[in-house]
């Protein structure tokens, strides 16, 4: 048996009409969307405005064209932090950030602009007392992870966005492991920017990233170039989604995340997310009766990711031999969150990370499960 | 000396050879000289092949058990069920009860790190799933390390003979337990291993002092077994400094000369005790 536990970091193996969806507009339509009036063209068109629709859609958005396709999730990030904040802004980011958010931050703070974070406990509750106390000065943005990719933990999102909006700081809400599990209202909830993967939850390839932009909010675009639009112009156009969509966009990538959104709206965001958090406490629960096994458990569970350490064993080393003995697939180490880690109490060996997705089955669980009982047996 | 060291090892371990010695104005010189022997020995566990050793072709019981056990193949001594050695043919077969075929899949992989975190000290899966941190809480004083060094020293016959084998010995406090050289010091260790392992001699009071570089190899032999301290009269290795540290090893090597240097876990180098 192979079983493939990594769905946090891709959801793998993707619904047979994403593939297919992405092989057909490679084999018949090809053509660049936006660009030309031939027929192929507007196909090519009309496959990413209803992508763009259906996205709209699943992150409880109004204008489809406040959507934005990027190439992923970190790309999102960047475009917002570096087209948002400038030397002299404050922000206010939670410990429980990916590197994603971490690492553009840091490179912001030696240009000028003050990052202040906001504290989580050893389990990963956001404090937000402090956010209040934070908010009380002036600040240019919040940025909150919906779900950690360590250990699925879930943020107060309602509290935060009330909080973000009570302040009139704009909210930048990091999808990546949420979008297409969680229900997200982003205008409801008055999200300023938000960002996510198209290739974790939401089922579509890799190489597909969404960014949502608040209208009112002026962020500037990493990118510049043709848009296929406006082209008479030598500026940027100043409308979403083109102010951000330079380039010739992923085709066959949006092919693919417009099904892999169509598979979850069929198949109800709802039924997967009980699935995957089912078996995370399944798992869970059993790893809690292997003798030395140390599980991260979240008070709140916004996805299916566990994380848990061997006493005594690197995770990189149990992760490995659950792959070569089994055949298993689980990531191993820090998970490009350092910060969630050193939250977590787990850095710098970080942990051993089992994600489960829409196809995996309790069988699979139970396999797992056996292999890591025969690693603790054996070591004594 | 109360040890098995005294009895005679020595038999079958080397042959005489006449050679030609010559010196710089070519003066040669023929003489007859002690040579140690070498011979592949080849294990199967179970009828399976699992590697072939080169030895000096003693002790081939303890040898073929305790690299079995520290390669993850064995776990208890109850598993196994017969040990048949043809000296002739160079062969070690050993039935167990309890083969372990997912053991197997692991032989001889390297671990693999992501890059995502500090990542493993170890580089065979099979270390990484048996080394762990050495439980004991042993106290030792300088003067008996260097004590036990002589004792090793005045023990290898066939070593004075020929030059060509490494010493190894188990030992406490008070006195040298076990002896055991070969041609090559893993094998050596592992014949101590193998020892321990079938008489079921706890090692968390004990050290093993070997004439052999302190390597990674040996370091992680070690921690599977929970033996604290390692003692050479030669160097460490940056690996088996940095794994010594990590898996709660007392490391010591340049034992001679009436010193030692300690490379990690000094707190079990007790200068109170009486030496």
């Amino acid at each position: 048996m192979s079983v493939y536990l990594d769905n946090a970091a891709t959801s793998f193996p993707k619904p047979k009409t994403v593939i297919e969806a992405a092989g057909r507009v490679l084999e018949e339509v090809g053509a660049s969307p936006g660009r030309g009036s031939h027929k192929h063209a507007v196909e090519a068109m009309a496959v990413v405005s209803d992508c763009r629709q259906k996205a709209a859609v699943i992150l409880g958005v109004k204008d489809p064209e406040r959507v934005v396709f990027t190439k992923n999730a970190t790309e999102s990030i960047n475009i917002v932090l570096k087209g948002w904040l400038r030397p002299g802004d404050r922000v206010i980011y939670s410990a429980m950030e990916h590197n994603s958010v971490a690492r553009p931050l840091m490179k912001l703070a030696s240009q000028g602009v003050g990052i202040e974070m906001i504290p989580c406990s050893s389990t990963g509750v956001l404090d937000l007392g402090a956010l209040d106390r934070l908010l009380r000065a002036k600040a240019r943005l919040v940025i909150l992870v919906h779900v950690s990719n360590v250990n699925g933990a879930m943020m107060p999102l309602q509290e935060v966005a009330d909080a973000c909006v009570r302040a009139k700081v704009p909210l930048f809400l990091d999808a990546a492991q949420s979008a297409g599990l969680q229900p997200i209202q982003a205008d409801e909830l008055g999200i300023g920017m938000l960002a996510c993967s198209g290739h974790k939850a939401l089922l579509g390839p890799a190489g597909v990233g969404i960014l949502y932009v608040r209208t009112d909010l002026d962020v500037l675009p990493l990118i510049e170039g043709g848009t296929g639009s406006r082209s008479e112009e030598l500026e940027q156009p100043e409308f979403s989604p083109d102010r951000y969509e330079s380039g010739t966009p992923n085709l066959p990538g949006l092919a693919g995340l417009r099904e892999g959104i169509g598979y979850i709206l069929d198949n109800g965001m709802n039924r997967i997310l009980n699935h995957e958090i089912g078996l995370a406490h399944y798992l869970e629960n059993e790893l809690w009766q292997i003798p030395g096994v140390r599980v991260f458990e979240p008070e709140t569970r916004g996805s299916g990711s566990v994380s848990f350490v061997v006493e005594g064993m690197n995770p990189a080393d149990t992760g490995s031999i659950l792959d070569q003995a089994f055949d298993i697939a689980v990531r191993t180490g820090l998970h490009c969150a350092p910060l969630a880690h050193r939250t977590l109490g787990t850095f710098p060996d970080g942990t051993v990370r089992v994600s489960p997705g829409f196809s995996t089955n309790i069988d699979n669980i139970e396999y797992f499960l056996n292999g890591l009982r025969w690693i603790v047996t054996k070591r004594g | 000396m109360n040890s098995e060291g005294a009895e005679d090892l020595t038999a079958g371990q080397f042959a005489s050879a006449m050679v030609g010695v010559y010196d710089r104005s070519g003066k040669k010189l023929e003489q007859p000289q002690w040579v140690i022997r070498e011979r592949p020995v080849t294990l199967y566990l179970n009828g399976k092949e699992v590697v072939t050793l080169l030895c000096a072709g003693h002790h081939l019981d303890e040898l073929a058990v305790g690299f079995l056990y520290a390669e993850g193949f064995l776990r208890f001594p109850e598993d196994i069920l017969d040990i048949e050695i043809d000296d002739e043919a160079g062969t070690v077969k050993l039935s167990a009860g309890h083969d372990d075929p997912i053991a197997e899949r692991l032989w001889q992989k390297r671990t693999i790190s992501s890059g995502c975190a500090k990542g493993s000290l170890f580089y065979f899966s099979l270390d990484a799933l048996m080394g762990k941190r050495v439980k004991s809480d042993v106290r030792i004083a300088p003067a008996r390390i260097l004590d036990r060094l002589d004792d090793l020293n005045r023990l290898s016959e066939t070593y004075r003979r020929t030059h060509g084998v490494h010493n190894t010995a188990l030992a406490d406090s008070d006195r040298i337990i076990l002896f055991r050289d070969d041609i090559g010091r893993h094998n050596a260790v592992d014949m101590i291993v193998g020892h321990v392992f079938l008489h079921g001699i706890p090692l968390a009071d004990k050290m093993l002092i070997t004439t052999g570089r302190l390597t990674s190899e040996l370091l992680i032999k070690a921690a599977k077994v929970n033996l604290p301290i390692l003692v050479s009269r030669n160097t460490a290795t940056s690996l088996s400094v940095e794994l010594a540290v990590s898996l709660g090893v007392t490391l010591i090597g340049f034992a001679r000369a009436g010193k030692f240097t300690v490379y990690s876990g000094q707190e079990r180098i007790d200068v109170g005790l009486p030496g």
